[in-house]
């Protein structure tokens, strides 16, 4: 036996005592990145049929108002222009809604704002296209258009949607807060405000149909969740399900608006484009298309009251929320129930009321993305207590301390924290790393212009879907004659490399190596639905499937092993491509001589896992129970240097710990704490797009500002810390979008120590900072 | 756009344009030209393309005390320059912060100066320099001031049968230094909030301010000018926090400046006070450092 | 109005295209030669995405009509290795996740190898200098730069 094989035995050997497997903690290189670096034709825009027409998208021109008439006639009399598509081309439903069904595909009678689509023009290029464009003719009938949620909630405004410009309230309601707030020796109040923040995956939504000649619709795009594109696309042109393919290109970033309501609009009027002219057609995005039309996160105004006793002990809180939505309601709906469980920050409190609205306006409208209500809810409640500490003249760490989660403490909906409750060890070693007590020291000594400042936020994060749908996943699996396992799944992979990290979870327990594994593009008819690809739950949920499929085949291929090492099936191992008797490991066979083995035999080596993860049972009317299966848990601190003069700040460093249950790749893990601190530093910092009267200012990465290399903190600690959860596999607790949610606060909290001055608004711009300090 | 001309010699490139020149846009690199003939800002019919002239207008040359750019010099090519590390300070300053590197690779100063919008950072430093634009046309060359070439937001006193050739300016002397700072909401690509020049000159003790020239890209609407008030109130004054203060409040009164979705032009205007004392003390401690250690 | 003959080198192939006035050089490489690494992340020269050397310099393609690369040398990552296997600097940055869409890779991948062809033993602030005008939204830059240091160490 080779030196190699026999110290892979000795690793499995240690891990099973853990019951783990090989390659489960293992930063192994992903299965599919190779062909992103050599810069094959991977995505859709690479990949697009002969004979293609381009689709250029008309947006109404006014936030409000009627649509009197349409008129193509000048754009059609272009040679190069083969359709223009309204709304009266919709075979089916001309809807395009996630949740509730406000949003028609092709804006029909009336628009509601500047991204609504009334037209597409089809032709032979994108620029014939987008010249035509400008050719179509809309009359309207203005309404009077409404910017301001606190406006749109008032008796009497103008009703941009019949039923009403609320479009959801959610409640937490636990114990009396009025007592508690009475039993409290000092109260704090804020109110604490967010911007519209662009996803901006580098790659905007494209898509494209083909008409297929046994009268299928084939549909490529870049996407999060195929099986939502065809639900609407069938929907929108009144076709069974399984006549509509769709396919997910590889993806160049997503973030959460490729889940939404966009890719499903693009693959329609797609579809819709191919069935009328019977050619290829491809919805082109622009940047500036996709930043107006595609789902923002969503602003928000929290008012927020804490009580807490005069020794630090929290006692009270309770949050109103105004959540903007724009025009339409998308998945918002869902972001609302999620801020408000996590509203009052991951601490006990007896005494909780949280109100949450989201509310219609006449800008372009927000939905999904990563951090998914948390990142606006957090803001408020780790700013506020900050401003309680300064007023118990306490450290925050400390106030953090005695009120946070942990192991028989309950949230603000009551459930129960168990052993998995990993939030002291995270606090403990972002402390540890960030030498927070003696910096606090230091820098309270500071003075003359330049000051540094040490600021910390921490985080609790309800895991996948929980309230949000029912969590379930199909994977499969096929080894095919060569050897080689194809691994498909309805979930999707956009750059976190958690589908490969599913391939991995699937090697371990094989025992195949993992370079074997090829992913299959994900395929509305070939894989079964499997849920979005939203919410971090591709490795907690989606490894559950992967390892029901692995199981299966494993048994399989020891049934057959079993037969070639003339051994028990229960005494076969295989590791790294080779299987062993435990009772008689000199005799070996290879993966190859079991895959020909079980072809022979009649074994099938092609199946399906399935997982489902628990119902989450809560109540609707109070927001009590435990609507999540387990929780992430986070903490930061940030390191900022202020120029008093200026209100110019940098983050100079940046710690941050997670427990993310058990990392499947750690390296991965990382790159999700990375990037998504990185894209909430953004946010905290200087990521805002700006509506003036239901236009969108800024819709172009000039005048967006996402952070560039040279604005990232030069110190960066990425720790994880693994208290393994209830549902994931091996314990793993989702990590995609928390680490998005504690830069707002950490920042915040770092410039108030740094300067006493307090920053209530994001982003947090050198202005706002010098007008705190200059009023 | 229907026409390319595509000179090989400057020569060629000026006959191009000496009739209807008017009708022609000359491209530099084309970095700020191409997407605002995309959005339709601007739809010329012609464009004389300079890509053929690098042997006659890629030049930097020092001749005695001046120094002379050629039109297709690009920002990289400045701040790899030796030329430019040392009292030539505000190139290098201005050239790490100008678009990303492939941008620096492709902007040319000729470009740089006939984009003329409110955000191009070399025009300000030209014109603390009080450098000299030479155009060039058949009928032989012109020299504008450049202070006197943007006459309105992208638009310079440019005739239609010229082109930009070359700007020149004189190398300050040993006590004087040239600073520049711009402020923007990140670290690169930046779109400025304000930016400010400076060319700064100390007596022959080093006690007072000999000669001073402020440009910032706005002091009244959207072009780069010089702030007369100020300069005139800190020629002949010691550098002393009271005079700086004072000089705040002139620039103060001087500038006018808007509000926008990226700033207030209160806060435009504090920054611009702030960058003001701060180029002064930047600008004299390196003369000062500069005599004391005899570079 | 495709009326302009181009005639230039890519990856070191000669090429002759005819083009339109208003095609870039993104357009060309494209849609007309069927090289896709580069990409248009926004087609206003703020991405950095479109990223290929002209004659050995990193340059916008979409900020570059096409006719102006006449009598000049593209290369694109197309060209940077033999299009089968990973190149040291590539294999360096896969094994530090550097990949993560892959949307700005190819752009990145020019700008470090014009780095590493100027720069020995880069420093952090250097490469964070280097690919300033290239976004990236998955990867926060820490492993891009993780990998160039890592592609030196090898080296040496």
């Amino acid at each position: 036996m080779s030196m190699e094989v026999e110290y892979l035995i000795e690793q499995l050997q240690k891990k099973a005592e853990r019951g783990e497997l090989l390659y489960i903690g293992e930063s192994l290189n992903r299965v599919d990145d190779i062909e992103k670096i050599l810069g094959k034709p991977i995505y859709t825009a690479d990949i697009l049929p002969k004979q293609t027409l381009y689709a250029k998208l008309v947006h109404s021109t006014i936030p409000h108002g009627y649509i009197r008439s349409i008129n193509a006639a000048n754009a059609l009399n272009n040679s190069k222009v083969k359709a223009v598509l309204t709304y009266k081309d919709v075979p089916g439903i001309n809807e395009s809604s996630a949740v509730i069904p406000d949003r028609p595909l092709f804006a029909d009678r009336k628009v509601r704002s500047t991204g609504d689509i009334v037209a597409a023009v089809l032709a032979n290029d994108f620029r014939a296209a987008t010249e035509a464009s400008q050719d179509i003719k809309i009359e309207y009938d203005p309404l009077k258009p409404i910017f301001d949620p606190l406006e749109a909630m008032k008796e009497g405004a103008p009703l941009i949607h019949d039923a009403g410009n609320v479009a959801k309230h959610m409640k937490v309601y636990k114990g009396d807060v009025q007592k508690g707030f009475e039993a409290s020796d000092i109260i704090v109040e804020g109110t604490y405000s967010t911007q519209f923040q662009d996803a901006t995956p580098m790659e905007p939504e494209l898509a494209y149909a083909v008409p297929k000649e046994n009268g299928n619709i084939l549909i490529v795009g870049s996407m999060q969740s195929p099986h939502i594109t065809q639900s609407g696309v069938a929907k929108a042109l009144n076709l069974p399900l399984s006549r509509v393919e769709v396919i997910q290109a590889v993806t160049g970033g997503a973030f959460g608006p490729k889940s939404d309501e966009t890719p499903t609009d693009l693959g329609a009027i797609a579809a819709i484009g191919a069935l009328k002219t019977g050619r290829p057609v491809f919805v082109n995005m622009t940047r500036e298309d996709s930043m107006i039309m595609h789902t923002k996160r969503h602003p928000s105004i929290t008012k927020l009251k804490t009580g807490a006793t005069a020794d630090g002990k929290l006692i009270a809180s309770q949050a109103e929320m105004i959540m903007e939505t724009g025009a339409y309601a998308s998945l918002g709906v869902l972001v609302i129930v999620r801020a408000m469980f996590h509203a009052n920050g991951a601490y006990e409190i007896p005494n909780v009321k949280n109100d949450g609205y989201l509310v219609y306006t006449n800008n372009t409208f927000a939905g999904s993305f990563r951090g998914f209500g948390a990142p606006q809810a957090f803001f408020a409640s780790e700013s506020q207590m900050d401003e309680l500490a300064k007023k118990l003249n306490m450290d925050p760490l400390d106030l953090r301390l005695i009120n946070m989660l942990r192991p028989g403490k309950r949230t603000s909906t009551n459930q129960l924290m168990d052993a998995a409750c990993g939030l002291p060890e995270c606090v403990e070693q972002v402390v540890a790393a960030s030498n927070y007590r003696k910096k606090v020291k230091e820098y309270a000594e500071q003075k003359g212009n330049t000051r540094r400042g040490v600021g910390i936020a921490i985080l609790h994060h309800g895991n996948a879907l929980g309230p949000e749908g029912n969590d379930y996943v199909y994977v499969h699996l096929n080894v095919d004659r060569d050897g080689i396992v194809y691994l498909g799944t309805g979930l999707t992979e956009y750059g976190t490399g958690a589908i490969s990290g599913l391939a991995q979870i699937a090697s371990s327990i094989m025992g195949c190596k993992l370079d074997r594994f090829r992913i299959d593009r994900p395929n509305s008819l070939k894989h079964k639905e499997s849920g979005p690809t939203v919410a971090s739950r591709t490795t907690a949920i989606g490894g559950n499937g992967a390892r029901d499929a692995a199981e299966k085949l494993r048994d399989r291929l020891n049934t057959v092993a079993a037969k070639l090492l003339d051994c028990m099936t229960s005494e076969v191992v295989i590791v790294d491509d080779i299987a062993y008797s435990s009772s008689a490991p000199q005799k070996r066979v290879g993966w190859n001589e079991i895959v020909d083995e079980a072809y022979r035999s009649g074994v099938s080596l092609n199946t399906i896992g399935y997982y489902m993860a628990p119902r989450c049972i809560w109540d609707e009317h109070t927001g009590l129970g435990s609507p999540y299966s387990q929780f992430t848990f986070g903490a930061a601190v940030a390191d900022v240097e202020v120029d008093i003069d200026t209100g110019v700040y940098s983050v100079r460093s940046y710690y941050v710990a997670f427990d993310v249950g058990r990392a499947v790749n750690p390296r991965n893990v990382k790159g999700q704490l990375y990037g998504g601190t990185v894209q909430g530093l953004g946010y905290a910092t200087m990521e805002e797009l700006v509506h003036k009267d239901g236009r969108v200012l800024n819709p172009n990465l000039k005048d967006y500002y996402i952070p560039t290399s040279l604005d990232i903190p030069e110190e960066f600690v990425p720790i994880i810390v693994e208290k393994g959860g209830a549902i994931g596999p091996f314990g793993a607790k989702v990590v995609a979008e928390p680490p998005i949610v504690l830069p707002g606060p950490a920042v915040r909290n770092a410039i108030l120590n740094a300067t006493g001055w307090s920053v209530d608004s994001l982003p947090i711009t050198a202005e706002k900072v010098w007008r705190e300090g200059h009023k | 756009m229907t026409e390319v001309l595509m000179p090989n010699t400057l020569a060629e490139a000026l006959s191009m344009i000496s009739k209807d020149g008017h009708d022609v846009l000359i491209l530099g690199s084309g970095s700020d030209v191409i997407p605002r003939i995309r959005e339709r800002e601007i739809e010329p019919k012609k464009v004389l393309d300079l890509s053929g002239l690098g042997s006659e207008l890629n030049y930097i040359r020092t001749e005695g005390k001046v120094i002379r750019i050629g039109a297709l010099v690009t920002v990289r090519q400045i701040i790899d320059n030796e030329l430019f590390k040392g009292r030539l300070d505000a190139f290098l300053q201005a050239g790490r912060m100008f678009g990303g590197p492939q941008i620096r690779n492709m902007a040319t100063v000729g470009g740089n100066l006939g984009a003329a919008s409110s955000s191009e950072d070399l025009i300000p430093i030209f014109i603390a320099l009080d450098a000299r634009v030479k155009m060039a046309s058949i009928d032989g060359d012109r020299l504008v001031p450049v202070s006197k070439l943007v006459v309105a937001k992208r638009q310079i006193d440019r005739r239609p049968n010229e082109i930009i050739r070359e700007i020149y300016f004189e190398m300050p002397d040993e006590s004087s230094w040239t600073a520049f700072f711009k402020a923007g909401r990140r670290n690169s690509l930046i779109i400025d909030l304000i930016n400010m020049a400076m060319y700064l000159k100390l007596n022959i003790d080093g006690t007072k301010i000999e000669d001073i020239r402020i440009a910032l890209n706005r002091v009244r609407g959207k072009t780069p000018e010089r702030a007369y008030k100020t300069e005139e109130y800190l020629r002949g004054k010691r550098i002393e926090n009271e005079t700086i203060a004072r000089a705040q409040e002139v620039l103060d009164s001087e500038v006018q400046l808007s509000s926008d979705f990226r700033a207030s032009a209160e806060y435009r205007k504090s920054l611009d006070k702030v960058i003001l004392a701060r180029l002064i003390n930047n600008c004299r401690d390196r003369i000062v450092e500069g005599r004391r250690t005899g570079n | 109005m495709k009326d302009i003959l181009l005639e230039f080198k890519v990856n070191g192939q000669p090429k002759k295209v005819y083009v339109d006035p208003n095609d870039r050089l993104l357009d060309v490489l494209r849609d007309y030669l069927d090289i896709k690494s580069p990409k248009e992340g926004c087609g206003t020269g703020d991405c950095g995405l479109c990223t290929v050397t002209l004659d050995g310099k990193p340059v916008l393609s979409c900020l570059t009509f096409a006719f102006q690369a006449r009598g000049k040398e593209v290369t694109t990552v197309e060209g940077l290795g033999n299009g089968k296997e990973l190149s040291p600097m590539q294999q360096a940055l896969r094994d530090a996740g550097a990949a993560q869409c892959g949307f700005c890779t190819p752009a990145m991948e020019i700008m470090v190898t014009d780095l590493l062809k100027r720069v020995d033993n880069p420093t952090d602030s250097q490469i964070k200098e280097q690919i300033s005008g290239t976004l990236c939204r998955c990867t926060g830059y820490y492993p891009i730069v993780e990998a160039v240091k890592k592609i030196k160490e090898e080296e040496r």
